[in-house]
C-alpha cells in the first residue's frame, strides 16, 4: 500500500500555472499558450501503470485526509492519461480526424484534459465536493465514446487500415477503462463520505462481494426484454454451478461482459431456431458459473448454431457484425446496418444526461443500453464490437474470454476474471 | 609416421551406460561410415497415397489389385524407416546417446545392418516380390510381426525423450516426437489397409464397399461408437485404486448422455476413432469419480454429456464433464498435456511417470496405441495392474495426434473448479480427401 507521504504533496501543480484560478472559469481558449503549454508540460510525462492497491487504499479506511489525497492523486494520473489520448487523436490520418464522430470525441478528450490540468489543488471537502462533481460530469460526457468512435471507424474504413484501427482501438479502449477506474473510484469516495447511509454494498469501484448470480439476473432480465421486443421470443437462461458464490470485482465490468455474451447468446439461438424451421421451444442457455483460488470463471453454453470456422478469427475484431449485412458480409456500404444506426442515433444524438448515473450502478451498463432503451429501440445486434470489448474488459486484470463454437449446433464461451482480493497485484 | 587414430580408445571415456551401450554393437563407431546403405533407402523420396487413392484402389479390389498393392507395401516401408533413422540422426549427440533414445536407435538401426532381434525389419528390405495371392498371404502374416515387434518404440522414446527434455527446445522436441508418432500411423494404416483387404478378398472374393473399406468404415455410427467405449469402461470393477493412488470409493462409474445429431454416421477410419473416444470418456469418467469423490460424496453423480454435431464438413463431439478441470500447477495450459517437454508439462519428469515409462518400455508388451490395446488393458487380466497407459501419459498426446492426422482438432478447455470440454473435430472423410496423404 502506498504510504500517503509518497504522494505528490497536494498543492504539486505543473509549472507555469497559477494556483489562484478560480474553479468555475471557463477553460482557456485552445490555441491560447496556456493551453499549449499545459499539453506540453503533461506530454512529458511518461504513462505509466499504477497499482489497483494504491486506488483501492484511498478508501480503507476512508477520512477526509484519506478523501483529499485520492483527490490529490486523481490529479496527478488523469491528465498524462487524457493527454495521450489527444496525442494518439491526434496521430490519425487528417480525413479520419475530419469523421464527425471521431471529430467530436478527439474534441471531448481535449477538453477533459485541459479541465483537469487546470484545475487548482483541491485542499477543502467542499472543493473535493466541487471537484468530484465536476468529475462525474466528465464521466458522462464521455459515456458514449466507444459507440461514437465506432460508428466514426465504421466509417473511415476505407481510409485506414484494420490493422491500423485495431491498435488504436485496443490503446483507446485499455486506457479508457483505467482513466474510468481512477476517475469512478474517487467519485464513489466522495459520495460515501457525504452521504455515509447511502453507500449501497461497498465503498469504491471494487466490489468485495459481487455476486456473479445477481449480475446475471440481472443481464439475463435486461437483455431478455430486449430480445423479445426485438425478436418476438426470448430464450430461458439456466443457471448452474456454485450459485452463492462472490468474489471481489468491479461490478459493472462484469455486467457489460454478460450483457454482451448474453446479447450474442440470445440472439443467436432465437434467430438459428427459426432458421432450422424448429417446432419445439427455444432451447436454453446454460451459464456455470465456478470460482477457483484466484478466479471466477464462466462457461455460457447455446444452442445458437454457432460460428463457421473461416468467421472465427473475425469474430473477435473491431466491426465485425452480421447485422443488418448481407450475408456475403461486404462492406462497401459501412453503416453497419438498422441495428448500428438504430443505436447511435438513439444515444449519441441525445447526447448526456444519463439518469442511472445516480444510482451509482449503472455505469457502463446503464450508459450503453439505457437510451436504447428509452427510445424504444433494441440494440440486441451490434456494431460488432461486443466481444472484442467483452474480451478487453475481462482480460483487463490477468483474466480471459475464449468461443469455442459447434457449427451446426452453438458455441461455449469461457469467461475467466481475476478475483481483485485487495487489488491482487494487479496494475491499471 | 604413425598418425593418431582421431577416435580416443573406449578405455579413456567416462564409462557412461551409454557408451556401454553403443560400443556393445559391433564396432559402433564405424556406423558412421556403413550409413551410405541407410542412405540409398534415405535418399529415395516417399510415394505417399492420397486418402482418395486408399479408397478408391479399395473399393475396386481384386487380386491383381491386391498383388500391387503389397508390393507397394513392401517397397514403400524400407524407404519410410530410413526416413525415421535420418531424423534421429539428427537430434543433437547427448539426447541420441541418452540409454532410452539409444535403444530405440539400435532398435531401428540393427534393421537395416544385420539381423537382430528385430528380424522383420531387417528382412522387409529384402523382402521377395509377390506374385500370387500366397505369395500375399504369407506377406500378410509377416506384416502383422513387423509392427508388433516395434511396440516398444513409443515408451522408449517418451522416456527417452522427457529424460532428453533438458537439452531440446520444447518445440523441437514436440514437433520430432509428433512426427515419429505421425509417421508410424501412416505406416499402421498402410499396412492395416492392405492386410484388411486382403482378408476381404480372400473372404468374399471383393470388398463390400458399404460396410468397410478396409480399415475406413463409410459410414460409422458415432452414437454406437460412444455407447460401445462406455459399455467397455463402465465393465470395470471399480476396486483398484486410481493411478495416483488415490481411492474414489464407492463412486460408481458416471453415466455418458449423449445429444444433439444423434443419428450422425460419416466415413472415417473406426480404430482412430474408437481410440480417442475411449481415451477421452476414460479421463472424463476417471476426473467426475475423482472430483465427486472428494467434494460431493453425498450428491447425485452428474453424468457425462456428449453431444454430436454433423457440421457440413466436419464432425464435432464435446465431452463435457463435472471433473473440476485440469489446469494444476503443473500445467497452465490444457495444451500442455499434449506435450513431451518436462518446460511445458512438468510431469513428464516426474519420478512416477519416468517409472511407469521405464516399465511399460522394458516389458515384452509395449505400447501400440490401439484400441485393441486400450480394451485388452482392461480385461480383467489387464487390470491387475492399474491403467497402465493413463499412467505412462500418452493418451492425450495420442489422441491428439490422431485427431490432427487428417486435418481435425482436439481442443480441451477447462473450467476451473468445475469441470472440463472436449471439443474433438473431425473431417468427414468422405467429401474431403483431397490434401490428405498417408
Amino acid at each position: 500500500m502506498l504510504r500517503r507521504s509518497a504522494l505528490p504533496p497536494r498543492t504539486w501543480l505543473p509549472r507555469g500555472l497559477s494556483r489562484c484560478r478560480p474553479l468555475h472559469s471557463p477553460p482557456p481558449d485552445r490555441t491560447s499558450p496556456e493551453v499549449i503549454s499545459l499539453l506540453d508540460t503533461y506530454s512529458r510525462l511518461p504513462p505509466r501503470p499504477v497499482p489497483l492497491s494504491t486506488l483501492l487504499s484511498f478508501g480503507s479506511p476512508l477520512s477526509p485526509e484519506s478523501l483529499l489525497d485520492s483527490a490529490s492523486y486523481v490529479l496527478h494520473e488523469l491528465p498524462r492519461r487524457l493527454v495521450h489520448r489527444v496525442h494518439s487523436f491526434d496521430s490519425l490520418p487528417y480525413i479520419v480526424g475530419t469523421n464527425p464522430f471521431i471529430a467530436r470525441t478527439r474534441q471531448q478528450y481535449r477538453s477533459s484534459f485541459i479541465a483537469l490540468a487546470s484545475q487548482s489543488s483541491v485542499d477543502t471537502l467542499e472543493d473535493n465536493w466541487a471537484f468530484s462533481q465536476k468529475l462525474e460530469e466528465l464521466v458522462k460526457i464521455h459515456a458514449n465514446d466507444i459507440p461514437a468512435m465506432a460508428k466514426g471507424f465504421l466509417e473511415s474504413t476505407r481510409y485506414m487500415a484494420p490493422a491500423d484501427i485495431s491498435k488504436f482501438l485496443d490503446a483507446a479502449i485499455q486506457s479508457r477503462i483505467a482513466i474510468r477506474l481512477i476517475a469512478e473510484q474517487h467519485i464513489s469516495l466522495s459520495r460515501a463520505l457525504r452521504d455515509p447511509s447511502s453507500v449501497s454494498h461497498n465503498i469504491g469501484v471494487v466490489n468485495p462481494n459481487c455476486s456473479p448470480a445477481e449480475v446475471i439476473r440481472m443481464c439475463a432480465s435486461f437483455v431478455g426484454e430486449l430480445c423479445e421486443a426485438t425478436l418476438g421470443s426470448r430464450p430461458e437462461l439456466i443457471v448452474e454451478g456454485v450459485k452463492d458464490a462472490t468474489f471481489p470485482y468491479v461490478s459493472v465490468h462484469l455486467e457489460y461482459i454478460l450483457t454482451e455474451i448474453f446479447k450474442n447468446a440470445f440472439r443467436a439461438t432465437v434467430e438459428h431456431h427459426r432458421a432450422q424451421k424448429s417446432t419445439g421451444p427455444l432451447p436454453p442457455i446454460t451459464i456455470t458459473i465456478s470460482p477457483s483460488p484466484c478466479f471466477l470463471s464462466l462457461r455460457v453454453r447455446d444452442e445458437g448454431g454457432g460460428v463457421p470456422r473461416n468467421n472465427m478469427e473475425r469474430i473477435f475484431s473491431y466491426a465485425f457484425t452480421t447485422a443488418g449485412r448481407s450475408a456475403k458480409g461486404d462492406s462497401n456500404d459501412d453503416d453497419g446496418g438498422p441495428y448500428a444506426a438504430q443505436h447511435i442515433g438513439g444515444s449519441a444524438a441525445l447526447g448526456t444526461g444519463l439518469d442511472s448515473m445516480e444510482s451509482g450502478d449503472g455505469g457502463l451498463f446503464g450508459e450503453i443500453t439505457g437510451k436504447a432503451l428509452q427510445t424504444g429501440l433494441g440494440t440486441i445486434a451490434g456494431l460488432g464490437y461486443g466481444l472484442p470489448l467483452a474480451r478487453r474488459y475481462a482480460s483487463y486484470f490477468g483474466g480471459s474470454l475464449e468461443l469455442v463454437s459447434l457449427y451446426g449446433h452453438g458455441a461455449d464461451v469461457f469467461i475467466k476474471l481475476r478475483s481483485l482480493d485487495r487489488g491482487a497485484d494487479v496494475e491499471i | 609416421m604413425r598418425v593418431a587414430s582421431p577416435w580416443p580408445p573406449a578405455r579413456s571415456l567416462r564409462p557412461s551406460s551409454a557408451v556401454r551401450l553403443l560400443s556393445s554393437t559391433t564396432a559402433s563407431y564405424n556406423n558412421f561410415y556403413r550409413n551410405r546403405q541407410l542412405e540409398r533407402y534415405a535418399a529415395r523420396e516417399t510415394r505417399r497415397l492420397s486418402l482418395r487413392q486408399l479408397v478408391f484402389f479399395g473399393r475396386s479390389m481384386n487380386e491383381e489389385r491386391l498383388i500391387k498393392s503389397a508390393n507397394y507395401v513392401r517397397t514403400e516401408l524400407p524407404v519410410r524407416i530410413a526416413h525415421r533413422i535420418r531424423d534421429l540422426q539428427a537430434l543433437p549427440y547427448v539426447v541420441v546417446t541418452q540409454p532410452d533414445v539409444a535403444k530405440v536407435y539400435e532398435l531401428y538401426w540393427t534393421a537395416f545392418e544385420k539381423r537382430g532381434f528385430v528380424k522383420s525389419l531387417y528382412l522387409i528390405r529384402r523382402y521377395p516380390q509377390i506374385n500370387t495371392t500366397s505369395d500375399n498371404e504369407k506377406f500378410c502374416n509377416f506384416l502383422g510381426s513387423l509392427l508388433s515387434e516395434h511396440s516398444g518404440v513409443i515408451p522408449a522414446l517418451s522416456l527417452g525423450l522427457s529424460l532428453s527434455s533438458p537439452h531440446l527446445p520444447p518445440d523441437q522436441l514436440d514437433s520430432f516426437m509428433r512426427r515419429m508418432l505421425v509417421t508410424r500411423i501412416s505406416r499402421r494404416v498402410l499396412v492395416d489397409h492392405h492386410v484388411a483387404l486382403s482378408r476381404a478378398v480372400a473372404k468374399h472374393g471383393a470388398v463390400d464397399s458399404h460396410q468397410r473399406i478396409g480399415i475406413i468404415y463409410p459410414n460409422l455410427d458415432v452414437k454406437a461408437c460412444i455407447m460401445q467405449s462406455v459399455k467397455h469402461l463402465k465393465a470395470r470393477p471399480l476396486a483398484p485404486l486410481d493411478i495416483t493412488g488415490i481411492d474414489s470409493g464407492d463412486i460408481p462409474w458416471p453415466d455418458v448422455v449423449i445429444d444433439g445429431h444423434v443419428d450422425t454416421t460419416f466415413a472415417y477410419i473406426k480404430e482412430h476413432f474408437d481410440y480417442m473416444v475411449f481415451e477421452l470418456l476414460k479421463n472424463s469418467m476417471r476426473f467426475t469419480r475423482m472430483f465427486a469423490s472428494r467434494h460431493r460424496p453425498n450428491e447425485p453423480l452428474p453424468p457425462i454429456r456428449a453431444t454430436i454435431v454433423a457440421g457440413p464438413d466436419d464432425i464435432h463431439l464435446r465431452i463435457s464433464d463435472n471433473g473440476g478441470g485440469i489446469t494444476t500447477p503443473k500445467v497452465s495450459s490444457p495444451e500442455d498435456l499434449y506435450s513431451f517437454s518436462h518446460v511445458r508439462n512438468r510431469s513428464r519428469l516426474e519420478g512416477e511417470r519416468l517409472g511407469a515409462l521405464r516399465d511399460v518400455s522394458s516389458s515384452g508388451r509395449g505400447m501400440t496405441a490401439t484400441f485393441a490395446e486400450q480394451l485388452a488393458d482392461i480385461t480383467p487380466a489387464g487390470v491387475s495392474k492399474p491403467d497402465k497407459i493413463g499412467r505412462i501419459g500418452l493418451g492425450l498426446p495420442m489422441s491428439n495426434i490422431y485427431a490432427t492426422y487428417f486435418g481435425g482438432s482436439l481442443d480441451l478447455m477447462s473450467l476451473d473448479g468445475w469441470g472440463t470440454d472436449v471439443y474433438l473435430r473431425l473431417p468427414k472423410l468422405g467429401t474431403n480427401l483431397e490434401g490428405i496423404d498417408i
